[in-house]
């Protein structure tokens, strides 16, 4: 099997290459698979082509002819009428067991941008599933991809590459918020200010469904742009006493040099609703809520953004730790993979050998009980299951040698031995 | 089966328990596996121990002796556990719940295991309202048990949101709306449960005087349960009182008030070796004291 892959990822090539190598729709993707088998006919491909990501494999059964690598780049460059100069250095190739390997680390989620994140599966899959739909795969790219599949499930089971939430606002909602809610459709959320961390925090936050949002800013445009874009009210600044006492949670990153809300101005907000729980995301730097404000009573849980990261860089150091657990995992199912596929180069050899064999076994039974007439039927089903019996006994040794042979690469020299010691046609 | 002793399940817990206790360290499937195995082997011979010991006596374990008594408590507590465990592999309720589950059948050795008397020669009317504040009290027990769990849960979890600690390892808990939910209903099922269980006894007690076996109200025994359950019910009324509690203090006012009534159960018991102040008129004369499972002793 001729298997390669020629890619950029993040950590090859800048997001103005990746861009403009990337193949965004599925519109754009067909045009692609129709271009690309009309240059290679023999050859099966996937496009894997992600944010971090532009990947095109390709496999073919046949040595003869196979795309070069050259050649697609080549591709790349005529499909997106960009000149191979401003490219080809950002892209790499792999063949053979690396191709596999690398297809592996990728769907394992190890070549991420984070470590561990879960999408790239469904996005390799989705990759797979358009590349079936447009006829461009084959049984090979089918192997290679359920195999991928399988060694993701098998990483994210037997290592916990995958375990701890790694960015801020899935630490704070995932970690700390789930625990002080039981849901979240019925709180009200107050984001002060309008930067991007509490767009982040607040689609987290929505995707857990909340109540109502509402966003304070000192510059009006500004919390009018978020809350468009997030289904929100803005209030006015100076009415943010009140909206603070309404708030079940508190998104704050307004920038400011000094802390905007002290112990004493929000003790003053929790009188006769410290009962409630308020959940505090103090996201500037600095500091938007005095630290002394997670003191104001029992019901407070304030968190800065230095907590949330310390707890995101230990579960990312955590995740790396596991690496090397999933390291072992692909390179046992990459030979594995690539014992199979060997292996299954000489399947139409074992299966002419057997044919022949039992062709004769056949004939020499038809003579057998031509010249024994009176041999009875349990003796002449004896007689048959002890013919059976050598021939697998004599096709053993080969067909191990097969298999061993197989482990290190598709077994040409043995298969043609074979061939000419047993007179084997194709 | 008669070779089952109560060392068996309490070993049998006691892995269960180390075992919890390794999966802070590292979670894993096999663990959890060999820990549900466990807990299960030893519910199985903590089963046949207790049909034995009825057989045995041929009372129910509810009434047969106080060990008895204390080890049905036990059997429903780790009953629940594997409930739990199961059915919620992340729940770390076993770290909670076993130490308690150990307490009982470690207490249940030292309490006296011998037949109750005045129930096993009594007319079956009694032994029916026995049984009915035998089986009151083991379920208000239980209510406390897992008030004492949910607060103890409630007071870890607090505190790590407080400190800004993220999720331990091996140490999942639900949240705290949820845990206050739990714990406001294990007061107020547990409470009136013991009220019954505790006015059932005290029937039993007075119809008990006419007969053969004495009982003495001026007891001390009976004196501090009946101040502990007294605290109890002022609880209770505080809790079904005020408007939206604050979390952490019901929390910690479960924990003192149902701490303090099961140190005082188990300390009565293993101090008095499972005697309840009640006697028996002897053909001769003399007093032979006889243990019985009666509020009186909770």
């Amino acid at each position: 099997m001729q298997v390669q892959v020629v890619y950029c990822s993040h950590q090859t090539a800048g997001l103005n290459v990746r861009e403009r190598l990337a193949f965004s729709s599925p519109e754009q993707i067909q045009h692609a698979y129709d271009d690309f088998r009309g240059r290679f006919p023999a050859s099966e491909i996937v496009v894997v082509s992600t944010c971090n990501r532009v990947e095109i494999y390709t496999a073919q059964e046949a040595a003869e002819d196979p795309p070069t690598q050259v050649q697609i780049v080549q591709f790349f460059s005529d499909f997106h009428q960009i000149p191979l100069e401003d490219f080809v250095d950002d892209l790499l190739a792999r063949t053979g067991p690396d191709a596999v390997r690398h297809l592996f680390e990728v769907v394992s989620s190890l070549d991420s941008m984070v470590l561990g994140e879960p999408q790239i599966v469904s996005q390799v899959k989705s990759a797979y599933d358009l590349s079936r739909e447009n006829g461009a795969s084959g049984p090979l790219t089918n192997a290679l991809f359920q195999g991928a599949l399988h060694v993701s499930a098998r990483v994210r089971s037997e290592t916990r590459l995958a375990e701890g939430k790694v960015s801020i606002a899935s630490v704070a909602v995932g970690d700390f918020g789930k625990s002080i809610f039981d849901r979240f459709d019925d709180k009200t959320v107050l984001i002060i200010g309008a930067g991007e961390m509490a767009e982040e925090t607040l689609r987290y936050l929505q995707e857990e469904g909340t109540g109502e949002v509402f966003v304070v800013n000192r510059s009006p445009e500004r919390a009018e742009r978020l809350a468009k874009d997030c289904n929100a009210v803005v209030k006015p600044f100076d009415e943010l006493d009140r909206w603070m006492r309404e708030a079940d949670i508190i998104v704050s990153t307004t920038g400011a040099e000094r802390p905007i809300v002290d112990a004493a101005r929000f003790r003053a907000v929790r009188e006769g609703h410290a009962n409630k729980p308020v959940f505090i995301l103090d996201l500037g730097a600095p500091r938007d809520f005095d630290p002394a404000v997670a003191d104001v009573d029992d019901n407070v849980f304030l968190y800065d953004i230095d907590h949330l990261e310390q707890t995101c860089e230990r579960n990312r150091s955590a995740r790396s730790k596991e690496v090397q657990a999933a390291r072992v995992i692909i390179d046992e199912e990459s030979r594995k993979f690539m014992q199979a596929i060997y292996h299954q180069a000489t399947g139409p050899v074992i299966k002419r050998l057997r044919e022949e064999w039992t062709e004769i076994r056949e004939e020499e039974m038809q003579r057998l009980v031509a010249k024994l007439p009176d041999l009875e039927e349990n003796a002449r089903e004896e007689v048959e299951r002890s013919l059976e019996r050598i021939i697998n006994k004599l096709l053993h040794p080969p067909l191990k040698a097969l298999r061993d042979e197989s482990a290190a690469g598709t077994p040409h020299g043995l298969v043609d031995a074979l061939r000419r010691l047993f007179h084997l046609k194709d | 089966m008669s070779n089952i002793s109560i060392f068996c399940f309490f070993a049998s817990y006691l892995v269960a328990f180390a075992l919890e206790l390794s999966r802070l360290l590292k979670r894993t499937t096999i663990s959890r596996t060999v820990m549900l195995l466990f807990g299960t082997a030893g519910l199985v011979a903590h089963t046949f121990y207790l049909f034995e010991q009825s057989a045995k006596q041929n009372l129910p374990p509810l009434l047969s002796s106080t060990h008895d008594w204390m080890l049905v408590l036990a059997w429903v507590v780790i009953l629940f556990y594997l409930f739990m465990t199961t059915f919620d592999r992340d729940l770390a309720v076993g770290l909670f719940l076993l130490p308690l589950v150990l307490l009982f059948v470690g207490a249940a050795y030292f309490v006296n295991d011998s037949p109750n008397a005045m129930i096993a020669t009594r007319e079956s009317a009694i032994q029916k309202w026995a049984m009915l504040h035998a089986t009151l009290l083991m379920f208000g027990i239980a209510g406390v048990v897992w008030g004492i769990v949910c607060s103890l849960m409630y007071l870890v979890q607090h505190r790590r949101l407080k400190q800004q600690q993220t999720l331990q390892q091996g140490l999942t808990l639900p949240s705290l709306p949820r845990l206050a939910r739990w714990n406001r209903w294990s007061v107020m099922v547990s409470i009136p449960l013991l009220t019954l269980g505790m006015l059932t006894g005290v029937g039993l007690g007075l119809y008990a005087k006419g007969g053969a076996a004495t009982m003495s109200f001026t007891d001390p025994v009976i004196m501090v349960n009946g101040s502990v359950w007294l605290v109890m019910v002022g609880f209770f009324i505080w809790l079904w009182r005020t408007d939206r509690p604050a979390g952490k203090q019901v929390a910690w006012l479960t924990m003192w008030a149902f701490g303090f009534l099961l140190v005082t159960l188990i300390g009565l018991q293993v101090l008095t070796g499972g005697h309840a102040a009640m006697s028996v008129s002897q053909p001769d004369g003399s007093q032979l004291v006889i243990g019985v499972p009666t509020i009186e002793e909770c």
